[in-house]
């Protein structure tokens, strides 16, 4: 077991290199030059603009950026915003409890909704209660969730006249009015994310329902209700885990249309306005955790494989 | 010497073994109501098996062509022009004039919308087409060589993998800039096609293994024949399957990138109608008094995304029921 995970972290480690390498070689290529961008309207001499160029590193070879920049990384170090000005991690650091506490609050709604509504479906096959579940998932994979948000807070707007709070409550300050600020968005990417997770709820139990040991629970006599809550539902879940762990590395993408909806300031927004100014050091930075993210979930979820099915053994 | 009983027994022997098979499939019929002939099941056109099987996915099939045809022919469906700005008519509410109402510039939103059908499908189609085609062949050349340049690839694979696909596509966006070429974005149409690139990648390498071990692949070698042409002419179509039911349900992906870069500013911009689009800028700003701007858009993501899904995931289980996606 130590022995896989040490593998499968060694091997993570020139995927991560390898995504580094190429954010950086695609945002070189971009043709807009950040400096002008930022300098855009400021009237000033091309000799300014080639003072800050070289105060950033920008006029040095590719790979000498690539090194510098790769070699702070190692020692934690993400740079500093081209924009602002400010250490990347800080600005990420600033907006990530809110992108966070959304992600985890409609993962947690997800979970909530997919697991019985997906076990009713299966159960209930081909009646009116699996008809129902069904258009319900399948719908919520076809709604844009930023629209599904809009049309939220249009109902919000209309019957409570409910509007978006400019700024961010954290949750310790003032749980309630950080409760009521960001279910609306949670709700928003949650209802997609509960439909991709009721979906693989659905077909892992008619799967696991057509095993051995619930016909052997059934022929014991064991109630009906058991059989699906203790032998169905609890095997059922093994590939639904993976399925919401994937879609959590994920969320992030959903989260960047969905806050701008919403009005809030958290990693999605860092990124489309990083990516609006050219602020290559920011785009890099988050691109980077992003992946890391990723990367670690599915390390995580292998793992939690393991551990929920004991049948499962990493060598 | 063979006397005539023998022969007969032998005749005999002949037709029950071979009226053996026939018994197997008639024997139910035949059974429980001699007087029923048995029907020997009628060839019928692919279309209408599949409009037989999958009722649903024949309906979502349905919603598409209804969209394809709307697109082809909008200057005929719509009732007025897109892009003609209407001042008077700012904001109006749906009535018969204008069905779903007009946006913030007095254009017809029912209009707009079937224009950006166009858009969406456009865009949909070729990025959908692209990403999986691309993918496919490496899936396939990764399956067929095997070994190192198997690993490389998969490695390659992975570090694409680890990105979520909005945030590849709007990296892309902002890296490649516009390229329209006959009025359709091709730079968007990559950034949102390169992260299904992968996917597709993974799914038909699956396919493509198992189908590298088969005696024809062998025989195909052993023939002496290039890897180029082993690829792609005893490979590539036993992978069609699982390729056309990822272009299908890409396609339905794709639509929903679109939207979502161009509602971020990032996709396709004013004037051309498109349904994120409309979504964004001034909708933002109106949408209290004027929802029909945000609602009626909205609807048309959602219903050609619930259509491609509907008919990509009836393709599957009439196609193979075993990809999973």
């Amino acid at each position: 077991m130590l022995r896989y995970m040490i593998n499968r972290l060694l091997l993570m480690l020139p995927t991560l290199f390898g995504v580094a390498v190429l954010v950086f070689v695609l945002l070189r290529l971009a043709p807009g030059d950040p400096v002008q961008m930022m300098l855009e309207g400021a009237n000033v001499s091309q000799q300014v603009v080639e003072a800050e160029r070289a105060r950033l590193g920008l006029d040095r070879p590719l790979y000498v950026q690539f090194t510098k920049w790769f070699g702070a990384l190692l020692n934690g170090d993400f740079g500093v915003s081209i924009w602002t000005g400010r250490p990347v991690l800080y600005e990420i650091g600033i907006r990530l409890e809110l992108s966070l506490q959304v992600a985890i609050m409609a993962a947690l709604l997800a979970v909530m909704i997919a697991v019985p509504l997906g076990t009713l479906s299966a159960v209930f096959k081909d009646t009116w209660v699996d008809h129902l579940v069904r258009v319900i998932s399948i719908a919520g994979l076809a709604v844009p969730s930023f629209w599904l948000g809009m049309i939220i807070i249009l109902f919000l707007l209309t019957y409570f006249s409910w509007i978006p709070p400019l700024t961010f409550t954290p949750f310790f300050e003032d749980p309630w009015k950080n409760l009521s600020q960001l279910i609306w968005p949670a709700v928003a990417v949650g209802y997609r994310y509960s439909a991709v997770a009721m979906r693989m709820m659905r077909s892992s139990v008619l799967e696991v329902l057509q095993e051995d040991y619930v016909r052997t629970a059934r022929a014991k006599g064991v109630h009906e209700r058991l059989v699906v809550a203790r032998h169905a539902m609890r095997n059922a879940l093994l590939p639904v885990v993976t399925v919401v762990g994937l879609e959590f590395a994920f969320l992030i993408g959903g989260l960047v249309v969905t806050e701008q909806v919403f009005n809030l300031n958290g990693i999605g927004k860092l990124f489309v306005q990083a990516v609006a100014r050219g602020d290559y050091t920011m785009i890099q930075g988050l691109v980077l955790l992003v992946a890391v993210f990723f990367v670690m979930i599915n390390f995580a979820i292998d793992l939690l494989y393991a551990f929920l099915d004991p049948r499962i053994r990493y060598r | 010497m063979t006397t005539a009983a023998q022969k007969s027994r032998a005749v005999l022997f002949i037709i029950h073994h071979s009226s053996f098979r026939i018994d197997v499939i008639t024997t139910v019929s035949t059974a429980t109501s001699p007087s029923i002939t048995y029907k020997v099941p009628r060839r019928r056109h692919p279309l209408l098996q599949f409009v037989v099987q999958q009722p649903l996915g024949a309906a979502g099939l349905a919603v598409i062509v209804i969209m394809a045809v709307c697109a082809v022919f909008a200057p005929w469906v719509a009732p007025y022009d897109p892009l003609t700005v209407d001042y008077a008519m700012m904001l109006a509410a749906p009535s018969w004039e204008h069905w779903l109402g007009t946006d913030s510039f007095g254009r017809d939103v029912l209009s707009r919308i079937i224009y950006g059908a166009r858009t969406a499908l456009a865009v949909g189609f070729l990025a959908s087409f692209i990403g999986s085609t691309v993918g496919a062949i490496i899936g396939v050349v990764s399956a067929y060589f095997g070994g190192r340049i198997d690993l490389f690839i998969q490695r390659v694979l992975d570090v694409l993998l680890s990105f979520p696909i909005i945030v590849l596509a709007i990296t892309v966006v902002a890296v490649l800039g516009k390229n329209l070429v006959l009025g359709v974005d091709i730079n968007l149409v990559i950034a949102i096609g390169l992260p299904m690139m992968p996917k597709v990648a993974r799914v038909v390498r699956a396919s493509a293994l198992a189908i590298r071990e088969l005696p024809y692949i062998d025989a195909a070698r052993t023939a002496g024949f290039s890897d180029a042409r082993i690829i792609f002419r005893h490979m590539a179509p036993n992978v069609v399957a699982p390729y056309l039911i990822m272009v299908t349900a890409f396609v339905a992906q794709a639509i929903l990138a679109e939207a979502s870069l161009s509602f971020l500013g990032l996709g396709v911009t004013e004037p051309t109608a498109s349904w994120g689009l409309m979504l964004s800028g001034a909708a933002a700003d109106f949408y209290q008094q004027a929802p029909w701007m945000i609602v009626f858009p909205g609807i048309a993501i959602s219903m050609a995304v619930f259509a491609f899904n509907l008919f990509g995931d009836s393709l599957r289980d009439w196609l193979d029921p075993k990809i999973k996606l």
